[in-house]
């Protein structure tokens, strides 16, 4: 489904995030990509739909080469969720949903909301496989918790039928059980639909419990690559010493890693 | 759980008793207040402004009954003498009114027989006129003025339409996010500054000149001079818009219109609807004034009643004026509350 051929990505700053990164995610796998920040996931994960550019290397979707050509396609065959959900925060839940279909209606249709019936009644099935009801169509989606509106904003990946979710962060800023409620969600969906997830994560547990295949990132390169069983501690003690070098470079950095690195009980106590 | 204390580091460490603590003024500020006051000095002198606090002194001082005589009271007891009453009546010479019917007078109007004195200054004495027959309406005036208030609000409304119509494309040219290359930027964000550098009292005369007397020449003039405002304003908003949701929908691969629509639009709409207000409110206070040049509007009857020293009539403008910005504001605003 998506082949990473030999990727590298040097920012302008000089800072080498993806050093030489070759994959290859199967159709239908729910792949996770485990590491610190900084370790070059979010680039990694940036690069399949377009948002950077890869210094070198290919990385093509469905057989298609990423490029400006064919970026266009691509992205309407690929949902993205966001860490901050990223949802428009003045309009309803329902316009937020069908924001996700713009690349499937006419510019002048949509710019004055003259949505097809068959789009809002699809809107209104994906709402509810999602668990929200009817009596949150047409509230605000700031005025929504946290676990909703990214639970909108899933419905709203899911509005163009794609072939392939990329999820960055999808549950950094939500709370332990709600993480693993939206988590199971985003699964069972994907599931449903057949789709391809490629996720990052931060959480070793949770990538154990959600991945059908973990790869396990550090400064830009792969460190392990395999299913949540063959995870060892061992493994999970190399990607966070690889912060703990970085900790001591960076102060700015060095906070986020702590908190990171903590496993955190709440997690298991919550659900 | 005891924090661990640290540990003193003889340079950087020292006792606080003898930490040096920085003085609130310098001899900078000491003479930075003596340059500025010269420099006042100077220009107060320049300007005239010596003169205008003595008279504005002796005016205080007279109206307290402190001195006798005051450059000020003359001023303004001719203008107060002639102020008040306000006039609301329109009297009109009969023998003007074409087809005047005495039978079909407008409701509470009624007609006045006067006959007035002339100087005449070849017989060098007082000749009593033919008596004239006035009509007069009670309410005449201020119903005319009325009328004018409204069409200058009118020129206001135009002008803000029009400024918002030229706003609307340079506000998205003009934010970086949004402008297809940095031509557009450039040429957008120069024709707003553009616009903002020329007053509309200017703008005003010149196009009196294009299309002559009455209203076009308002609402132009004030459309031009204030979508540099506006056109400013919404490319700064949108450029300052939080990216995230932006980035959303470009991942759907919606179109740049789909994405200022749907993740910019939302966000930024009480801002614009605070700034055509704004400008509204702003217009037909500028409105007002625009008459005076010639461009329509209740300017033109004001300038015209304060040459011939109507005071009465001006006061009964200025009256008028005064309720309508007043209304316009508290009506906006409580518009714009219920808007958002």
């Amino acid at each position: 489904m998506i082949q990473f051929d030999q990727v590298h990505k040097t920012f302008t700053g000089g800072v080498h995030a993806v050093k030489g990164v070759s994959l290859q995610v199967k159709r239908g796998e729910c792949c996770v990509l485990l590491g610190t920040s900084g370790a070059g996931k979010s680039t990694l994960l940036r690069m399949v739909n377009g948002l950077t550019e890869p210094t070198s290397g290919t990385i093509s979707v469905a057989g298609q080469v990423v490029d400006r050509r064919s970026m266009l396609s691509i992205r309407r065959q690929v949902g993205t969720v966001h860490q901050r959900f990223n949802l428009s925060p003045r309009l309803s839940v329902l316009d937020n949903v069908l924001c996700g279909a713009l690349c499937r209606v006419g510019t002048v249709r949509s710019l004055l909301r003259l949505f097809p019936l068959a789009l809002k009644r699809k809107a209104c099935e994906l709402l509810a496989q999602v668990g929200l009801d009817e009596s949150q169509l047409d509230r605000r989606a700031a005025d929504l918790s946290g676990g909703q509106q990214q639970r909108v904003a899933i419905a709203r990946a899911f509005m163009s039928d794609p072939i392939l979710i990329l999820a960055d962060e999808p549950v950094a800023s939500l709370d332990p059980s709600t993480s693993r409620r939206v988590l199971d969600l985003l699964r069972t969906t994907c599931q449903h639909h057949g789709t391809t997830i490629l996720c990052t994560l931060h959480q070793v547990d949770l990538a154990r419990t959600f991945a059908d295949r973990i790869v396990a990132m550090a400064h830009g390169q792969v460190i392990f690559d395999g299913t949540g069983e063959s995870l060892t501690d061992e493994v999970e003690q190399s990607i966070y010493a690889a912060a703990a070098k970085q900790e001591t470079k960076s102060t700015s950095e060095a906070t986020a890693d702590a908190v990171m690195r903590r496993p955190s009980p709440l997690e298991v106590t919550c659900d | 759980m005891t924090e661990p204390s640290p540990t003193p580091v003889a340079s950087s460490l020292r006792d606080p008793a003898t930490w040096k603590l920085r003085q609130p003024y310098s001899a900078w500020h000491v003479a930075a207040l003596l340059v500025l006051m010269l420099l006042l000095i100077w220009s107060g002198r320049r300007n005239e402004v010596d003169r205008t606090i003595i008279t504005t002194a002796q005016g205080v001082a007279y109206s307290t009954g402190l001195t006798e005589q005051s450059e000020l009271s003359k001023g303004w007891s001719s203008f107060l003498g002639q102020a008040l009453p306000l006039i609301f009546a329109e009297r009109t010479d009969i023998n003007r009114i074409e087809g005047f019917d005495a039978q079909a007078l407008p409701p509470l109007a009624y007609i006045t027989k006067e006959s007035q004195r002339r100087w005449d200054v070849l017989s060098d004495a007082w000749v009593q006129e033919e008596p004239v027959q006035y009509l007069v309406v009670p309410y005449g005036y201020i119903l005319r003025v009325t009328q004018l208030m409204l069409q200058t609000i009118e020129i206001g409304a135009w002008g803000t339409i029009l400024a918002l119509l030229l706003a609307a494309p340079l506000g998205m040219f003009g934010a970086r996010s949004f402008t297809p290359n940095r031509f557009f930027y450039t040429a957008a964000r120069a024709a707003c500054s553009f616009s903002r550098s020329m007053p509309e009292l200017i703008l005003a005369m010149f196009f009196v000149l294009l299309y002559g007397f009455g209203p076009a020449a308002g609402i132009l003039a004030l459309g031009v001079h204030s979508f540099g405002f506006l056109g400013k304003f919404f490319a700064d908003d949108i450029e300052n818009a939080d990216p995230g949701p932006q980035e959303a929908l470009r991942c759907t691969g919606a179109n740049r219109l789909q994405i200022l629509r749907f993740a910019v639009l939302p966000q930024v709409a009480p801002q614009f609807l605070a700034y055509v207000q704004y400008i509204l409110e702003r217009n037909v206070r500028s409105a007002t004034v625009l008459g005076i040049v010639g461009a329509g509007g209740i300017g033109m009857e004001l300038k015209g009643r304060w040459d011939l020293a109507d005071y009465g009539h001006v006061s009964t403008i200025l009256l008028i004026i005064f309720i309508t910005v007043l209304a316009l504001e508290h009506l906006t605003q409580r518009l714009r509350r219920r808007l958002i």
